[in-house]
């Protein structure tokens, strides 16, 4: 009886996946889609836009302000949906696979995204030619059309805690002076032993905050259009094997390196907590230190291997197109773009401006303008190779594997120079589609 | 303690080495169990710098809700209770319903179909949601329900367990009295509602205590289908925010012990329904 | 497709007459399974099959789907970080079944007669699967921190060093399972209780009357007593051991460098994680699955091999 039950079961489940075996669970792949073009908002489109932003701090109320201004000469509303950054990626995807995006974000990089953006042509003329010169080409699409916006620009580089140096007797460079990555580690490593903190260089976990140091030393991820590999295996593995014998001889926190796991983690609790002297991260944590901090720091020039300068980042602002109000959409992020938009990010935020005529005329920074002024100096510095290299739409997928690389050298189950050669070869596939 | 309960038994033959084994076993598993939990507690009263103190102290300097106010007042935590509450309440009862219908309808009633679809309920019990995650949000995400405290509380309602429970129970109820019911004119529902639900009441008891134990402390579900802050359920929230620089650890251990009250004393009140509850779905 | 469906079309030969087919009562059981049927059917029968669809299809953002038929499969027996996960899951289900089993029979033991305690040390014991999961992991990552969690503060305070628990691959798989035991045992210690108590004590009686010794007692009479009780347990265990989560993502986050994560972690990250691959994340859950489903079979039909004997 029992066993007759369970075949009437199987018969029906092995029916139902037999029925199902040749449904395509969503679009077959093979449809045109419809040919992309300006889109004019239906009559009845709402007047409602969803902004997904992540947050380092103080960014969130400028944001906020512009966004009230927004809508009041819009006569729309702007729900702003702030998720955390180490999950940004995931909800976004699962908002597109679920049919829910939103209708502006804010993202680290357009790889994952490429297929899902909203044409912006129709503020086209408020947006060519005006950003950092190069941006154009990584935030239009193949015909030329708009697709995003460089919305603000990052640098990478060395915070010092400034007390700790000082009661220490160690001097560090100051503005337009220069330090080499090993009088960087001397330095830090002094203050360490004299200061008795934990550690002595934090580094954020992120492959593009390694990528800092690798540019230092002399290479970069990918090169020309961003798909172009460019990891030079004999400079990184010499990038590794520091940056390994740093972590292991406990300069660097290992423990937040491999504990991390696939995540992005910032030690800048263990800036903050006075642990360690010496903090790679970049501008965006200027204003939030300067609320939190209760001693004094100020932002140091990078070091110098090979190379000298830093390393770019941005944000963009991007529509999608399975957004409701596309139109709109497009006016909101040429607003949020605009000069006196990124003037006011700016200054409330320490935001770095990416629209070429705020970095011509220069931002009046009224807080921590010193600090400013060290990392828009190392943007001078920055070798020009870095900017494809960050912009390379498959930069997240290569950074993974170069994370997981580098945290198997660290656990002695590879050399650096086995890991830098494994490096080479996840570019060269991701470079190649 | 008198050694005649040993001796009767005839367990061991020296009961003081089975009295010392005993303990020793047992304390030390509840000293496993309960100083991380107390930890917990004890640091959640704690600042910032006093958890960074090193060594340790073990009890706050100061005795003051700080921590909790600040993670509800500065970080939106309230929203996240909040989210929390509904979910769990809203859930139970379509759970409680819905499960207590079919279980009667399985229980109850002689219909074709009738051990095909219980067999099926008991071998989804293999199917967590775990291991069909895509498709289940494939199905969320057609039916609009994904950002949405909806999407948290429909799809995990028809849990198995909880059909199984009630009908296994349904089963000993005396078919007489629902026959008594009809012969007095009762309809099908009424019959249902006035006298097979109040007979129900230890096994209805065992399933809210379970879908309140399930459903508040869920995490993998809500944390694809919540998709804003302002969805996030407490699980959700502390998972995001833990290890971020947004949310101070202190916060996040205070808002950790207020994760953990509800079940607690839920627990304290109902220990007796979750013992039957546990010792019923051994699916003798 | 849904059972519901089933449900709804007429499941008596062709009735003779309409009102007897409309008679409440054999109307009224459809009704009542009715509700829950739909939301079961729609939430877990359609999805369970519909994954095995998807997993023969590639879909690199969850919208456009290309058929590949079992090349995903195919590919999963060759991907690294997916064998990897499916190791570690094998590794930590035996390990966390077994040890589960051992600790709830010795527990159940220690607590089925009644002395001084023994409600409270009944509670204790189950107190930790009532928690949020995710919160013990992340309480556990804190405590187990390598130099500032109070974990290694008292080793290191007794001289016995600060050990990596959460930065040395083996370790961590170890950290895991202990973890994973912390939160569960105490659940299966009071199912393993209902068995024993289901025991007649008059069994023990006789066999104290014949002078077996406990060990003799234990072997020869419990032991076989709760086979269908210990079968129960073997099987739940191996269930939630196979889908275990949620406490690791906040407690290692499946690192270092990916020691510990499990499959379930994988296939969240294919699907919601670039490079997105929705079909391959099926096709894992789908194997997950068949783990499952298999491990339970094999449970079960020994358990009843035994029993035969």
């Amino acid at each position: 009886m029992t066993k007759r039950r369970t075949l009437q079961l199987a018969a029906f489940l092995t029916a139902g996946a037999l029925a199902l075996a040749g449904c395509a669970p969503g679009q077959p792949a093979t449809t045109t889609e419809p040919a992309p073009g300006p889109q004019s908002a239906a009559p009845d489109a709402p007047r409602e836009l969803t902004y997904v932003y992540f947050t380092d701090g103080p960014d969130e109320q400028a944001t906020r302000d512009l966004i009230a201004q927004f809508e009041q000469a819009n006569d729309a509303k702007v729900t702003l949906e702030v998720v955390p950054y180490a999950n940004l990626e995931q909800t976004l995807q699962a908002r597109l696979a679920g049919n829910n995006a939103p209708d502006v974000a804010r993202v680290a990089g357009l790889g994952p995204w490429l297929e899902d953006l909203a044409d912006l042509s129709a503020v086209k003329d408020e947006l060519d030619g005006q950003f950092i010169a190069g941006s154009d080409a990584f935030t239009h699409d193949a015909s030329g059309n708009p697709i995003a916006v460089f919305s603000d620009l990052t640098m990478n580089g060395p915070l010092v805690n400034v007390d700790l140096f000082e009661k220490a007797g160690v001097s560090y460079p100051k503005l337009g002076e220069k330090w080499t990555w090993d009088e960087m580690v001397a330095a830090a490593k002094q203050v360490k032993e004299s200061q008795g903190t934990e550690y002595g260089i934090a580094i954020d976990i992120s492959a593009h905050r390694l990528s800092t140091m690798f540019s230092q030393y002399g290479t970069t991820l990918f090169a020309g259009d961003g798909m172009e590999p460019n990891w030079d295996v004999a400079k990184g593995a010499t990038a590794i094997e520091q940056f390994v014998t740093l972590n292991n001889d406990e300069v660097m926190p290992k423990d937040v390196f491999l504990q991390a796991g696939s995540k992005y983690a910032a030690p800048a609790d263990v800036f903050l907590a006075q642990q360690v002297p010496v903090y790679i991260s970049g501008n965006w944590q200027v204003a939030s230190l300067s609320s939190k901090a209760n001693f004094t720091w100020a932002a140091a020039p990078n070091p110098c291997a090979e190379r000298c300068g830093g390393f770019p980042g941005g944000k963009f602002m991007v529509g999608f197109e399975q957004g409701k109000n596309v139109p709109l959409a497009s006016e909101f992020i040429a607003f949020m773009n605009s000069a006196e938009a990124q003037t006011h990010m700016a200054v409330e935020a320490n935001f770095l401006p990416t629209r070429n005529d705020l970095i011509e005329q220069g931002i009046e920074y009224t807080n921590r303008g010193d600090d400013m002024k060290v990392f828009l100096a190392d943007v001078a510095l920055t070798p020009d190779d870095t900017y494809p290299a960050n912009f390379s739409p498959v930069f997240g997928a290569t950074g993974r594997e170069v994370i997981a690389e580098i945290g198997q050298v660290m656990q002695g189950g590879k050399t650096a120079q086995e890991a830098s050669e494994a490096i080479r070869t996840v570019v060269e596939t991701n470079a190649a589609g | 303690m008198s050694t005649s309960t040993w001796t009767s038994t005839g367990h061991w033959r020296t009961p003081t080495l089975g009295l010392v084994i005993r303990y020793t076993v047992l304390v030390a598993t509840t000293l496993v169990i309960l100083i991380p939990l107390v930890w917990t507690l004890l640091s959640s009263f704690k600042t910032e710098v006093e958890l960074a103190a090193r060594p340790p102290r073990p009890l706050p300097a100061q005795w003051n809700l700080d921590n909790y106010t600040g993670a509800l007042e500065s970080f939106a935590f309230g929203t996240y209770l909040m989210n929390s509450t509904i979910v769990t309440v809203a859930a139970t009862i379509l759970t409680l319903v819905i499960n207590t219908m079919c279980a009667y309808g399985l229980a109850k009633y002689n219909f074709r179909g009738r051990n095909l679809l219980f067999l099926l309920v008991l071998a989804t019990i293999m199917v967590p949601l775990q291991v069909i995650l895509i498709s289940v949000y494939q199905v969320a995400a057609q039916l609009g329900l994904v950002n949405s405290l909806l999407g948290m509380i429909i799809p995990p309602a028809a849990t198995p367990t909880g059909v199984f429970l009630l009908r296994q129970y349904m089963l000993s109820i005396p078919d007489e009295l629902i026959e008594a019911s009809r012969i007095d004119g009762a309809g099908e529902f009424r019959t249902f509602l006035q006298v097979v639900v109040p007979l129900c009441g230890a096994p209805i008891a065992v399933v809210t205590i379970f879908s309140i134990m399930w459903r508040w402390n869920d995490f993998l579900w809500p944390l694809i289908i919540a998709q804003d802050q302002s969805k996030y359920t407490l699980p959700v929230a502390l998972a995001q925010f833990n290890s971020q620089l947004v949310v101070p650890f202190n916060y996040i251990l205070a808002m950790s012990v207020v994760s953990m009250l509800p079940v607690i004393a839920m627990f304290l009140f109902l220990q007796r329904y979750i013992v039957l509850g546990i010792a019923n779905s051994g699916l003798k | 497709m849904l059972p519901a469906d089933t449900l709804a079309a007429p499941t008596a030969a062709p009735t003779r007459s309409r009102r007897r087919w409309l008679s409440p009562i054999k109307i009224a059981p459809y009704l009542f399974v009715l509700p829950n049927m739909i939301v079961f059917g729609l939430f877990t029968i359609w999805p369970a099959i519909n994954m095995f669809n998807i997993s023969l299809y590639d879909s690199t953002n969850g919208r456009t789907f290309r058929w590949v038929g079992f090349q995903n499969y195919a590919e999963l027996t060759s991907n690294q970080a997916f064998l990897r996960a499916f190791t570690s899951t094998l590794v930590f289900t035996v390990a966390f079944v077994v040890l589960t089993t051992i600790l709830a029979t010795g527990y159940a033991i220690l607590l089925n007669q009644s002395f001084r305690g023994r409600g409270f040390f009944r509670a204790v014991l189950f107190l930790p699967s009532l928690l949020s999961a995710v919160v013990v992991g992340l309480l556990w990552g804190w405590i187990l921190n390598r130099t500032n969690g109070l974990l290694n503060v008292g080793l290191d305070a007794v001289g016995l060093g600060q050990p990596g628990w959460l930065i040395d691959g083996r370790l961590a798989m170890v950290v895991i399972i202990f973890v994973g035991l912390w939160i569960h045992v105490g659940f299966y210690t009071l199912i393993m209780l209902s068995g024993l108590q289901g025991i007649d004590p008059s069994v023990y009686e006789a066999a104290a009357i014949d002078g077996a010794s406990p060990t003799q007692q234990f072997l020869s009479m419990t032991w076989p007593l709760l086979r269908p009780t210990t079968l129960v347990v073997v099987i739940l265990a191996t269930i939630s051991g196979f889908q275990s989560f949620d406490f690791i993502w906040t407690l290692t986050g499946g690192g270092p460098v990916g020691a510990t994560t499990l499959m379930v972690q994988y296939i969240y990250e294919r699907a919601f994680e670039s490079p997105i691959r929705y079909g391959l994340a099926s096709a894992g859950g789908v194997i997950l699955f068949i783990c499952v489903f298999g491990f339970t079979l094999l449970n079960y039909l020994n358990g009843r091999r035994q029993d035969a004997a």
